[in-house]
């Protein structure tokens, strides 16, 4: 087992070495928005996967479950990808004049973009991208860090602090999200708006919390390194995804049918320009792998807390949450959904670095948070 | 009661004695063992080795079936049976559709979960269970177990039930025996028979009568009194009484201008044909020509009509002096106003209309006065 | 990684965090059948004729009120052009609303498997199913031509036209009725074993006779509670997707419109939130009356009543959260007529409701961060009248404001409600009271079989059986 881990070791810097490249390099040869259409994406990806595990160790400890406290370190080292997308963020401020018609003089023409300009602006927008961030650092100290620290002092008063953080927590989640909805997705187009959008991105975050947590946990249970963690804490794990799944369905459907009725042509010509083309069959995928597959995978009872489904499952879900991303966000390329190299190069260097990341954290603290008090009782706990 | 066991009960007090009696019960291979709770207790249908509940499939293929049948009804009944474009909408718009699949697949699924689970996997309604008349059932349902030995085809060792029971700790045993079977006589079932026909009969009369006077009386006939001044009624507004009036004087009707021209020889003189003779507007004006004038005038014009020569009057022969040399002006004033049993036609054509029939005309008074050189 | 993580040091759990006790004081399954099971059994006190004949009486008048509306017509409302909704939907949809909470508790909060639902499931679903009747009675009435309300189902007919599938008020149609076929259903599933210990006990022949058949000769086998407990778990599962999806086509009515102010994606989440919102205020209001005058606060104890206002907080927030991204959305939106429509919110001619539905929604539910507010009878019942106040104006806010100044000037007109509509009001609460009262007498208001699992020393013992 540790050969295989060792050898595995391996394959992530080459990828993400490998990745950086032809990242720099479809820099200097692919068009700007091509490229920066890609950094964002993957952005957004590895800033979900952080902010949603931290929603997820956050809300175990607002509602003092059980279940979740023997796995709950899978998901505080998982957060600490957002301290990866701090730098991935800040670059892609860079991003600004080449994808977003509202810091362009032009943009002073169009009523519907220049009455916006007071929220709209580089400066204002940099100062949201940075507070957000201050606060999911903060966020991340007080759960993560205070969690590991536990680990040591073994002292209760962590846990309360942590629960009495978390409801201010879901204050700053709740509108930070929705800032990283408006502001980096939907200001892509500044003409149009939802305000269910924020909605939607925390469905896919908290989906995409779910996987990676889940993707880890499974990892940890089958090497051994979570004993007395069985099927059963799985299966609250299977059953969000279930109904996350469901969710996010329901809110995407409900935006694009209201949209669709009201056919109103300042609000559809952003579905217009997803749905039409060859776009169609990103959506129609994007249809199978984040509703249909994962819906009726998840639908019996045994498959939500079968380490072997789950797995798969948690990728499909994880990778269908990168295609919503990469739906919502490329469109605004061209026509033609672009997949090639640069797409590849980004894959393999943020898949690596991402790898990397989550590899470095792993020596964080102990597999299970060992100080929290709660920790027996959980792993008694029985689905 | 009849003499034939059904089972043999035992008590027990709490949920542990009963989990650890059954597999004891169970291993002397009696008949089959069923337990009686108060509540689910978990990891029992192990221990009975019971088979796993259907259930879940069955509400998966309902729940499908709702779906699909909501999906083709939609479609069936907006894209085929009965298109209706609303709102801009195309024929099938399953995004209009997609709420009441949902709906639909939610009913059946539920309703195949509760009914298929008391129908067909419970078996109840079923009044005739030994259990329900025992002593055991009270404290069953309040606070007790019961663990029953039942009869496989019809005979069980009593005795030997009694004793493992007893040897797993159980309290207060008690036999059970299958009812009396009382057969249902001939007149009893035509008793009933006669009486679900009659309440039916009886039923059906009251639902037919209640449905066909239930639209006539107030307040559902309200609509049908409106106050609003219907066609040929008396009205009270009206000094003279009556519902319909005429326009008021100089009332103009709307795309007609009133005509002020009094004579022919004013209309000769200050009338022109707006017109050009070109093909088109000579095409309307046979059309014109054939539905209104033909009639009296014939279809070439000469007075001929397509009439029976019943009908009395004379229509002018309009290819001849002096009526081939009046103006077209002339023509129009006779449109306008009439001329001896001809009526006025102002109502029935509009002005391009009129322009154009005289044209066409013209064009049949040249039919029937060729010279050579239209043939050349 | 460290094997010594499962011989953990015994750890004193902090207070705050320890998991409460269900029920208070000794109580065995007997017990508890003693103490459920009289009321279906004796006579009611004086008291509970008073209040029958309280909200019986009103309940009569809203339904002479709606005989004279049927008689009359809809003229006799207030609704008028352009308000062509206002207090028949609004009603429609605050009662449907409060429906919700019902089918949250019993079949999500199922899923969630939290325990302390056990004690109030039966009558949060009972609730549910008076509500949805409430709710059902305006879209009857509030049509010109009620006695034709049968065309909205799709049946072969000699008009030769099907139903307009591309409406929502037709999917209304379908969904309220799905929703209240399987909350009732839900309901009675539960109500059989119960059924079966009220007719083990009772004494009269004739409540013997009735107890028998609708239980359906359930015996406890434990063949039979294993198809049960099945049914039970799915009927969760697809009740929860109901809750989810009701009110969503309930708001779908407005969002589908370009009625300015109503044309807003956010409305089928938030209308979800509104109806879980005021469903457990109400349900906390009728809990508190019955825990008093039914003698069950060892059964509905004051954790579950904290854990309630808990979620009233929650929901109280989210709703402060989506009338923030209203707010954003109007001004972003950059259309002048949404623009319009939001200053009338808060400051036009009915400004005064706007402000009421915020204080009431968002300011006044602040109040239950303090424990000591959630745990006390005034300070509760204090938020949940608030909330449901201001849960009914925040329809009346959306509806009415949003119609009475939509696209053209020279259509505007102020709305003033009539006695008749108030009248019909009062007596759907009347309505919804007059049930809870005949099923607090009639039924066992607790799930005892749901309850008695929960007891210690109930499941049989085994190694490690934490359940949460």
């Amino acid at each position: 087992m540790n050969a295989s881990r060792d050898a595995s070791a391996g394959v992530f810097p080459i990828m993400a070495a490998v990745g950086a490249l032809g990242v720099v390099a479809s820099y200097f040869v692919a068009e700007p928005a091509r490229f920066w259409a890609n950094w964002l994406v993957w952005f957004i990806f590895v800033l979900t996967i952080g902010v949603g595990c931290l929603f997820i160790v956050a809300l175990g400890h607002l509602v003092a479950a059980r279940w979740s406290v023997p796995i709950r370190r899978a998901p505080e080292r998982l957060s600490g990808l957002v301290l990866l997308a701090l730098p991935m963020g800040l670059i892609a401020l860079l991003s600004l004049p080449v994808l977003y018609p509202w810091t362009r003089p032009e943009a002073a023409l169009k009523p519907a973009i220049a009455g916006k300009a007071p929220w709209l602006n580089v400066p204002f927008f940099s100062i949201r991208v940075l507070i957000c961030f201050a606060l999911w650092m903060l966020a991340y100290n007080i759960f993560t860090r205070g969690s590991l620290k536990q680990d040591k002092t073994r002292d209760p008063a962590f846990s309360l602090r942590a629960r009495g953080f978390a409801p201010a927590f879901m204050f700053i989640f709740a509108f930070s999200i929705t800032l990283v909805a408006f502001d980096w997705i939907s200001s892509l187009e500044p003409e149009w708006y939802s305000d269910i959008f924020g909605v939607y991105l925390f469905a896919g975050t908290f989906l995409a919390g779910l996987a990676a947590s889940a993707l880890l946990v499974i990892n940890l249970m089958e090497r051994g390194r979570l004993p007395g963690v069985r099927n059963d804490h799985l299966y609250s794990l299977g059953g969000f995804m279930f109904a996350f799944t469901v969710f996010w369905s329901y809110i995407g459907f409900a935006q694009y049918m209201l949209l669709w009725y009201g056919n109103m042509p300042e609000e559809i010509f952003w579905y217009k320009q997803r749905i039409e083309g060859p776009w169609l069959n990103v959506i129609l995928l994007l249809a199978v792998v984040h509703f249909f597959v994962p819906f009726f995978a998840l639908v019996p009872k045994d498959r939500k807390n079968d380490p072997r489904s789950l797995r798969w499952i948690a990728l499909l879900v994880l990778s269908a949450h990168f295609l919503d991303l990469y739906w919502l966000i490329v469109p605004v390329v061209g026509a033609k959904p672009p997949l090639s190299w640069p797409e590849l190069s980004f894959a393999l260097c943020f898949i690596g670095l991402g790898m990397l990341w989550v590899r470095r954290s792993m020596t964080m603290g102990a597999d299970m948070p060992i100080g929290d008090p709660l920790l027996q009782e959980g792993l008694e706990f029985r689905s | 009661m009849s003499d034939r066991t059904f089972a043999v009960v035992g008590l027990f007090h709490n949920a542990t004695d009963l989990m650890a009696a059954i597999p004891r019960v169970r291993a002397y291979r009696l008949g089959t063992v069923e337990a009686y709770t108060p509540y689910p207790i978990h990891g029992i249908e192990a221990a009975l080795g019971l088979r796993r509940s259907p259930l879940g499939g069955m509400v998966m293929l309902a729940g499908i079936l709702g779906c699909v049948t909501a999906l083709f009804f939609q479609w069936w009944m907006s894209a085929v049976d009965y298109p209706l474009v609303v709102g801009g909408k195309a024929l099938f718009s399953w995004q209009a559709f997609v709420p009441i699949m949902f709906e639909v697949t939610v009913l059946f699924a539920t309703f195949t979960a509760g009914l298929g689970m008391l129908l067909l996997l419970n078996k109840l309604p079923f009044f005739g269970h030994p259990m329900l008349s025992s002593q055991a059932i009270a404290s069953v349902t309040r606070d007790k177990f019961a663990l029953a030995v039942e009869a496989d085809n019809g005979t069980l060792d009593v005795e030997a039930a009694k004793t493992a029971l007893r040897a797993a700790g159980a309290s207060a045993l008690e036999v059970l025996f299958v009812p009396a079977e009382e057969p249902i006589s001939l007149q009893s079932q035509f008793r009933t028979g006669a009486g679900i026909l009659l309440s039916c009969a009886v039923a059906g009369y009251v639902m037919y009568w209640a449905i066909k006077l239930f639209p006539v009386v107030p307040p559902m006939v309200h609509m049908e009194d409106q106050p609003r001044l219907d066609a040929q009624r008396a009205s009270a507004f009206f000094k003279d009484g009556h519902g319909m009036q005429q326009p008021v004087e100089g009332t103009v009707a709307r795309g007609q201008l009133p005509y002020l021209i009094k004579t022919p020889f004013e209309a000769g003189e200050k009338l022109v044909n707006p017109l050009p003779r070109s093909g088109p507007v000579l095409q309307q004006g046979r059309v014109v020509w054939n539905q209104h004038c033909g009639v009296c005038h014939g279809a070439l014009g000469n007075g001929v009509p397509m009439l029976t020569a019943a009908y009395g009057a004379k229509p002018a022969n309009l290819l001849v002096p002096p009526i081939r040399d009046y103006p077209d002006g002339k023509f129009y004033h006779t449109i306008m106003v009439g001329k001896n049993a001809m009526p006025s036609y102002a109502a029935d054509l509009t002005e391009d209309e009129r322009w154009a029939v005289i044209d066409y005309v013209r064009a049949l008074q040249r039919a029937q006065n060729a010279k050579d050189e239209d043939f050349k | 990684m460290q094997p010594e993580a499962l011989l953990l040091p015994a750890v004193t759990i902090p207070e705050p965090l320890r998991a409460p006790a269900i029920v208070e004081g000794h109580v065995t399954p007997g017990s508890l059948d003693d103490q459920v099971l009289q009321y279906p059994a004796r006579r009611p006190p004086a008291v509970w004729y008073v209040a029958l004949a309280f909200t019986a009486s009103v309940m009569i008048l809203g339904f002479v009120l709606i005989g004279y509306t049927f008689y009359m017509g809809i003229g006799v409302w207030g609704n008028n052009r352009p308000v062509f909704w206002a207090f028949d939907i609004i009603n429609f949809v605050f009662w449907v609303g409060i429906g919700h909470a019902g089918t949250l508790i019993s079949a999500i909060l199922l899923l969630f498997r939290a325990r302390w639902r056990n004690a109030i499931s039966r009558f949060a679903e009972a609730m549910t199913i008076f509500a949805v009747m409430c709710a059902g009675i305006f879209p009857l009435i509030h049509v010109g031509r009620p006695w034709l309300a049968f065309w909205l189902f799709p049946y072969p007919n000699q008009r030769a036209l099907w139903v307009n599938f591309r409406s929502p008020l037709l999917w209304d149609v379908f969904a309220v009725s799905t929703y209240f076929s399987v909350s009732l259903l839900f309901w009675y599933l539960g109500l059989i074993p119960d059924i079966a210990s009220l007719r083990d006990r009772t004494t009269s022949k004739v409540r013997r006779f009735f107890y028998t058949v609708f239980s359906l000769g359930w015996r406890g086998a434990a063949s039979h509670w294993q198809h049960y407990e099945k049914a039970y778990l799915l009927l969760a599962g697809l009740a929860t997707g109901l809750v989810l999806s009701v009110h969503s086509v309930v708001s779908f009515d407005f969002a589908v419109s370009l009625v300015p102010g109503w044309h807003m994606t956010i409305f089928p989440p938030y209308f979800v939130t509104g109806a879980i919102f005021a469903g457990f205020a109400m349900v906390v209001i009728v809990l508190v009356i019955v825990r008093e005058t039914m003698d069950l606060k060892n059964l509905i104890t004051m954790y579950h009543l904290d854990v309630m206002n808990k979620v009233i907080l929650t929901m109280s927030c989210l709703m402060g959260y989506a009338y923030v991204m209203e707010g954003f959305t109007a001004w972003y939106s950059m259309d002048e007529y949404l623009h319009h429509i939001f200053m009338q919110y808060i400051t036009g001619t009915y400004g005064w409701a706007g402000w009421l539905t915020i204080a009431c929604n968002v300011l006044i539910p602040q109040l239950l961060w303090m424990r000591a507010v959630r745990r006390s009878y005034v300070g509760m019942l204090f938020v949940s009248l608030a909330v449901t106040v201001g849960m009914w104006f925040e329809r009346f806010v959306i509806i009415v404001i949003s119609l009475h100044q939509d696209f053209l000037p020279s259509s505007w007109h102020i709305y003033k409600p009539t006695l008749v509509d108030f009248g019909i009001l009062a007596g759907s609460f009347g309505l919804f009271f007059t049930l809870v009262l005949l099923f607090a007498r009639v039924l066992p208001v607790i799930a005892t079989t749901e309850v008695k699992p929960l007891l210690p020393g109930a499941q049989p013992a085994h190694a490690g059986g934490h359940h949460e």
